[in-house]
């Protein structure tokens, strides 16, 4: 429930650009990037104070510092090159073995830890943690498969492999979104205050198209490439944890 | 420890007064709240000659108050950055056009992309007038970015964490995990490898190194994190503490009023249908309520905490210095508003705002208030 609303106002506040309607409160004034940015902090910490209701155990706690060491040491690799992105691979593998809620947690502190071993705190900083802590969520809402089986072992890969294509593209058009109305406000490629939905939507793609679309795609790619790669040897090694530690 | 021996004789030993000095650095949420004010007097102008004078008031506190730790070289990216911001901005007034004006400097090919990809002009006239305003924009947009920098190479993390809300207790407990396992990490790369390289196996093919040094390198560290589950648990940790039902309750009605309080006034913001006040005051609630709620979730985790962190008089003068910042913009927009705004058609030479320049010149008052011991080597 507090999961559900903090995602319908991580969407809104991502995409108000698209929503705000003319004559509405927001397009009088040009608070709204500041308003948004101040209250996703706000909202994300409510998410999880919700989620890790009544307190993660020790466990919990361990492994979520684990793997979000492991993200932030693999961040790295991925920064500069054409949208190489080494980060998500890990975190849908993670949401995908210790579910929904785990996998939202690791997309926040995952990001956050990187962020601060490298000093990259930012603006932009709440809406990778949200954005990301929604692509770890999705995972592990993804259906489950026939476990055990060669073709359900195959079928778990392809499904992720999937999920990993459209989550990257998802996450790029958001990030855009984002930042979008700061960068630019002048020109034909600029967000127009108060311009309607279809207008600044055409707008957003074409701009999209223009700068970012080879780092979606770049992100996509080797986004699915590391899921196949890595994957049957990271469930294993994952899921064995899990066993070990006695919580699936 | 040898800082704190010291410390009770009578004159210190200055490798021990420099301990003291960097213990007592200003506080992080102090740095925070000054960089964000400073990054707000920012947003407030588009005059060229004050975001200057912003980023050299930010760069001067930056070079004096910064301790020797890793992030404290992160003023130099965000300048990078920023630097950036403006080129892109540059770049972009040049190919998809902007503002014009009457002084043509260079006419490029033009091409006009037909409807279905939106219809937008290339290329064509670049004006001074334009580029101009182009370039105060992507200031504008770089010293924002400068002012985070420098609010990253000034506060620690690691002491920002000891501040979060008790509530989020357990996440931080994470990330602090995170911040001393990621080392460790590059440490048992090294040492899988060694015992690989012993082993007589040198072979570079992806397929191999996957199963010889990935995979022993992920099973060792979550072997690790459960043996630090069990070393935590086993003194006492993640107890679940025990809170009355009611209060419960309480925290958990707070936090979901607080956030359908924040989803109905996006929404009644966004729309057109309600008042601007009543939209407002709506947001308002909800975020109070949000912060009623993870106030009051904190209460309910009784841990103690070492050293707690106080927020002195100095770090409060900090806050004050980043706010006159502020206010010297906003007494510069009642008075003066064509300087903070100077117009780019017809190009002329921007005046200095005096009263904007005079708050931005206060707020370097931090480099007197908390210098390092590192002095002012930067």
């Amino acid at each position: 429930m507090a999961l559900a609303l903090a995602a319908g106002f991580g969407l809104v506040a991502m995409s108000w650009p698209l929503l705000a309607a003319p004559g509405g409160a927001l397009t009088e004034t040009t608070s709204g990037p500041w308003l948004f940015a101040l209250l996703l902090p706000l909202v994300t910490a409510t998410a999880v104070i919700q989620l890790t209701e009544g307190g993660l155990d020790a466990r919990a706690v361990a492994m979520l510092g684990v793997l979000s060491a492991v993200v932030a040491a693999v961040r790295p690799f991925g920064a500069g090159a054409a949208g190489v992105e080494t980060v998500f691979f890990l975190i849908i593998l993670a949401g995908r073995v210790f579910g929904p809620g785990f996998g939202f947690i690791l997309g926040c502190t995952g990001l956050f830890a990187s962020a601060l071993l490298t000093g990259g705190v930012g603006p932009w900083l709440p809406y990778q943690m949200l954005a990301s802590a929604f692509v770890g969520l999705g995972a592990g809402l993804l259906p489950g498969t026939a476990a055990g089986t060669r073709a359900g072992r195959a079928g778990e890969l392809a499904l992720l492999a999937v999920y990993a294509a459209c989550s990257s593209i998802l996450y790029g058009l958001l990030m855009n979104l984002s930042f979008w109305p700061f960068a630019f406000t002048q020109g034909n490629l600029a967000y127009v205050p108060g311009g309607g939905l279809e207008e600044n939507l055409s707008r957003l793609l074409a701009y999209s198209f223009v700068t970012s679309l080879g780092w979606d795609v770049g992100r996509a790619v080797t986004t699915v490439v590391l899921v196949l790669l890595t994957g049957p040897l990271l469930l294993r090694v994952l899921r064995r944890a899990a066993r070990k530690a006695n919580w699936v | 420890m040898t800082g704190r021996a010291a410390m009770r004789t009578t004159k210190p030993p200055p490798e021990a007064r420099a301990a003291a000095n960097r213990r007592a650095a200003a506080h992080p949420v102090a740095w925070w709240g000054w960089a964000l004010l400073l990054a707000t007097a920012a947003g407030g102008t588009g005059n060229p000659w004050v975001l200057l004078l912003i980023v050299a008031v930010a760069g001067l506190v930056v070079t004096w108050c910064r301790g020797d730790e890793p992030w404290s070289g992160a003023y130099r990216v965000f300048l990078y950055i920023g630097l950036g911001a403006v080129a892109v901005r540059m770049a972009f007034y040049i190919v998809f056009g902007g503002a014009d004006g009457p002084t043509v400097l260079l006419t490029l090919p033009s091409v006009t992309l037909p409807d279905w990809a939106a219809g937008f002009r290339l290329g064509g006239n670049v004006t001074a007038e334009g580029t101009l305003a182009a370039a105060y924009d992507g200031l504008r947009l770089a010293t924002l970015l400068v002012c985070i920098g420098a609010a990253n190479a000034l506060a620690s993390p690691r002491r920002l964490l000891r501040s979060v809300p008790a509530a989020l207790y357990e996440v931080s407990v994470a990330v602090v995990v995170a911040l001393s396992v990621a080392p460790q990490l590059v440490e048992s790369v090294g040492r899988v490898r060694r015992a690989r390289a012993l082993r007589g196996n040198t072979s570079r093919s992806p397929a191999n190194l996957m199963r010889t040094v990935v995979s022993p390198v992920l099973h060792d560290a979550l072997e690790r994190s459960l043996a630090l589950a069990a070393a935590m648990a086993s003194r006492g940790y993640g107890r679940a503490a025990d809170v009355p039902a009611p209060a419960r309750r309480a925290t958990n009605a707070f936090l979901l009023t607080g956030l359908v309080g924040l989803c109905a006034g996006a929404y009644a913001l966004l729309g057109a249908a309600t008042p601007a006040p009543l939209a407002w005051t709506v947001v308002a609630c909800g975020a109070a309520a949000a912060v009623f709620g993870i106030t009051f979730a904190s209460k309910r985790v009784p841990h103690t905490r070492y050293r707690p962190d106080r927020f002195g008089p100095r770090d409060w003068a900090v806050v004050a210095a980043g706010a006159a910042a502020v206010a010297g913009t906003v007494l510069s927009g009642v008075f003066e508003p064509s300087a903070l705004w100077p117009a780019t058609n017809p190009l002329s030479v921007p005046d200095l705002p005096l009263w904007a320049a005079a708050g931005v010149v206060i707020a370097a008052a931090p480099a007197l208030l908390a210098p390092s011991s590192r002095g002012g080597t930067p």
